[in-house]
């Protein structure tokens, strides 16, 4: 962003002084009152002890990661149903708490969709050499978890490869189903696009690889989003620019939004997330990027805490091939206006009836 | 149409040096730590290098891949860059428009002009000068410059002179024989490649970064900053892009021991 917008990274010591409220806001009754409708999810067991040192870590400012979770922040309501003065209360809890946690000075914003604004989105399917940058720029942007082990890794585009298919002489012959002896036509095809589980991994010297396509996916930002119809708790909805968000807070992690999506779009934090104080990104959103906490669903905002500030999603500005196209769908000059208008495009499972506004284009 | 321009021009080039006049690439902060340089890619390696620098004490120009060195993230868009400029053929762009010069980045370049292709110099004169532009070996060329071995671009229909102009050897040269500054490649692509121009001036083609608003101030890449001109037809798919390295794949599931498992053991049809 322009540099009056580049946030001043301080560190957290100058921060303790700056929020005398922080102290009053915790409860003193703080280690009784932990559970959460989250913690009513667990098996238990999970109650980090440092919340349950609670008080005492709060005042100091502790490094400790959940020593500074305020019980108002357990017991806080439903963000869409907030009033905007307990929504902004929210926020400075979170900015307390996270600037405590990583050391450094956390903008979370709360920037509202901007009147006149559907957010789209296009990709060239055909420019896609499926080199994961995109994948890698999200995380830096959006404070995934990134350890080592299983389930400690999210990543929110998943790039698929797909092989070419054909026809071959050879196969001229070939029943189907094989080896019944069941001749129901000849199949000299081998599929094209055909998608095994697998071909999320692969990991060639170099892209593209001669025999192969490849296709990025992520959040469609649907219309018409199945994840919101099925979500128990009212959770994750579209917001008036479109794009379809999450309040972490209120997320009970019961996955059924990741059940109803029909693109694999939601990663659940499994584990404590793992974010390394250095690699966390301090400008983040409320609904976007701020860090997540276990047992909480999440996916990709279209970089909330960039696009509401009038900048490309962090994919975007990646892709090396400028396959990746952003921008106002009311807006006729726009360039995905203009793709709209003039390329051939699909949406993906568009028999869903999901209504996307995320384009797969071509020349 | 001429007065429009201009005026835009004037627009973007004051509008820049208010914004940002402390960012220029080459000026490193002095605080800079004595820790090792950072420089990765921007878009063709080689060709798009940047130092990784903090413009702010956390906050850098660039994130880098440690895999593939190149440019993860940027933290300020517009850094080292200049306003587009006068561009004859695209009187009606909306936003404000940068570009990162392309002339920065060339070893060659400061030279060409005056050590060798001085044009009307007293060592070479006019005589020497090529008589046409037809494809011929030019070894002091090939010893400096490689890419001039293995020439690969318009499949053995196009040569050195129908790019760079023949007595101005540090400009480009238009259908006219005029000069096309080496900072404006998309003018000299654009009179072969005129559909590529069209959907790049509309944000089809290429990339931008920054405001994503029509009206917003975005960095254009110019042609050259993806595609080597002088080998165009490299890379397995012959499309124009060179192969890249990719970053490293996905976690694999619990109980999955390798990727290849589905393919090998095969799926019911
Ligand atoms: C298709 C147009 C085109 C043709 C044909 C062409 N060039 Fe170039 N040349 C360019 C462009 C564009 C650049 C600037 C590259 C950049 O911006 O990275 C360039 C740059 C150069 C440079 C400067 C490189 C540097 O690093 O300073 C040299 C030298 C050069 N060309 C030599 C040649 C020779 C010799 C030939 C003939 C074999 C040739 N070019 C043919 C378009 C062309
Ligand atoms: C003098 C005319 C001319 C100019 C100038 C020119 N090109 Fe080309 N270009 C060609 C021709 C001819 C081909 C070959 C098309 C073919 O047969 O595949 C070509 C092919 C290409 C291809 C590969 C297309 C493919 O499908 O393999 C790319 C990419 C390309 N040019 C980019 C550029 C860029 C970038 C520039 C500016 C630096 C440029 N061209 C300038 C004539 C030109
Ligand atoms: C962000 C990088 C980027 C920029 C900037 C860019 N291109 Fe390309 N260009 C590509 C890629 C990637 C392809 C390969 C598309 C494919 O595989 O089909 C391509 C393909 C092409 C082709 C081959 C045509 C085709 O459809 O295969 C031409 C010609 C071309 N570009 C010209 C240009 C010109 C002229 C400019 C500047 C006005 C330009 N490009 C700017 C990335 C870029």
């Amino acid at each position: 962003m322009a540099p009056e917008k580049i946030p001043n990274v301080a560190p957290a010591e100058d921060l303790a002084c700056e929020s005398p409220a922080q102290a009053a806001s915790a409860d003193p009754s703080g280690p009784d009152m932990t559970t959460s409708r989250r913690d009513f999810m667990k098996a238990g067991g999970m109650l980090s002890v440092s919340s349950l040192l609670g008080v005492g870590s709060l005042i100091t400012m502790s490094e400790d990661a959940n020593a500074a979770v305020e019980w108002a922040e357990h017991f806080q309501g439903n963000y869409r149903l907030m009033t905007q003065q307990e929504k902004a209360e929210a926020r400075a809890r979170l900015e307390r708490r996270y600037s405590a946690e990583y050391g450094k000075r956390v903008v979370v914003d709360g920037t509202e969709a901007q009147e006149g604004v559907l957010m789209g989105y296009a990709l060239n399917i055909r420019k896609c050499i499926g080199c994961r940058r995109c994948v890698k720029a999200c995380v830096a942007e959006n404070n995934q978890s990134r350890g080592p082990r299983p389930g400690e890794s999210i990543e929110w585009i998943q790039v698929l490869r797909m092989e070419r298919g054909g026809f071959a002489e050879e196969k001229m012959n070939h029943g189907y189903p094989e080896g019944l002896g069941i001749q129901v036509g000849g199949n000299a095809y081998t599929p094209a696009g055909q998608v095994l589980e697998g071909q999320y991994y692969y990991e060639p010297e170099l892209v593209p690889e001669k025999d192969a396509t490849y296709m990025p996916i992520a959040c469609m930002q649907c219309e018409k989003p199945p994840c919101v119809k099925v979500c128990p708790v009212r959770t994750t909805y579209r917001e008036p620019d479109g794009v379809v968000v999450i309040d972490y807070n209120w997320c009970i992690g019961c996955r059924m939004c990741m059940g109803a999506c029909p693109y694999w779009a939601r990663r659940l934090n499994v584990a404590n997330p793992v974010l390394p104080k250095e690699e966390m990104n301090p400008v983040t959103h409320y609904l976007g990027n701020r860090p997540r906490m276990r047992g909480v669903v999440e996916k990709c905002h279209w970089c909330m805490q960039r696009s509401r500030q009038g900048r490309y999603p962090a994919c975007v500005e990646v892709c090396p091939v400028g396959a990746r196209k952003f921008g106002n769908l009311l807006d006729p000059e726009s360039e995905v206006s203009l793709i709209l208008a003039r390329k051939n495009v699909f949406r993906l499972k568009a028999e869903m009836n999901t209504f996307p506004k995320f384009f797969y284009f071509y020349d | 149409m001429k007065r429009l321009v201009s005026k835009l021009l004037l627009l973007t080039v004051s509008c820049a040096g208010m914004i940002n006049p402390g960012f220029a690439q080459d000026q490193a902060p002095a605080t800079a730590p004595a820790l090792e340089e950072v420089i990765c890619f921007e878009s063709r390696k080689g060709a798009s290098e940047v130092t990784k620098i903090d413009l702010q004490p956390g906050w850098p120009n660039v994130k880098c891949s440690t895999k593939t060195g190149a440019v993860l993230w940027w933290g300020d868009p517009f850094d080292g860059t200049v306003p587009m400029g006068d561009m004859p053929l695209l009187p009606n762009v909306p936003g404000k428009v940068v570009v990162k010069p392309r002339s920065a980045k060339m070893n060659l370049l400061p030279m060409c002009g005056t050590a060798c292709h001085n044009g009307v110099g007293p060592q070479f004169n006019p005589p020497t000068l090529p008589k046409d532009k037809k494809p011929k070996p030019i070894p002091t060329m090939e010893a400096m410059f490689p890419d001039a071995k293995n020439f690969q671009h318009g499949r053995g229909r196009i040569w050195c002179l129908d790019c760079h102009h023949t007595t101005q050897r540090s400009k480009f040269v238009d259908n006219f024989g005029d000069p096309i500054s080496f900072d404006q490649p998309q003018l000299l692509c654009g009179k072969c490649h005129g559909d590529k121009l069209r959907d790049w001036r509309d944000g089809i083609h290429g990339k931008r970064i920054g405001e994503w608003a029509s009206t917003g101030k975005k960095r254009w890449f110019v042609c050259t900053e993806c595609h080597n001109p002088h080998n165009v037809q490299d890379g397995v798919r012959n499309k124009g892009f060179i192969q890249l390295e990719p970053e490293t794949p996905p976690q694999l599931p619990r109980g999955m021991k390798d990727a290849k498992h589905e393919l090998l053991h095969g799926v019911a049809h």
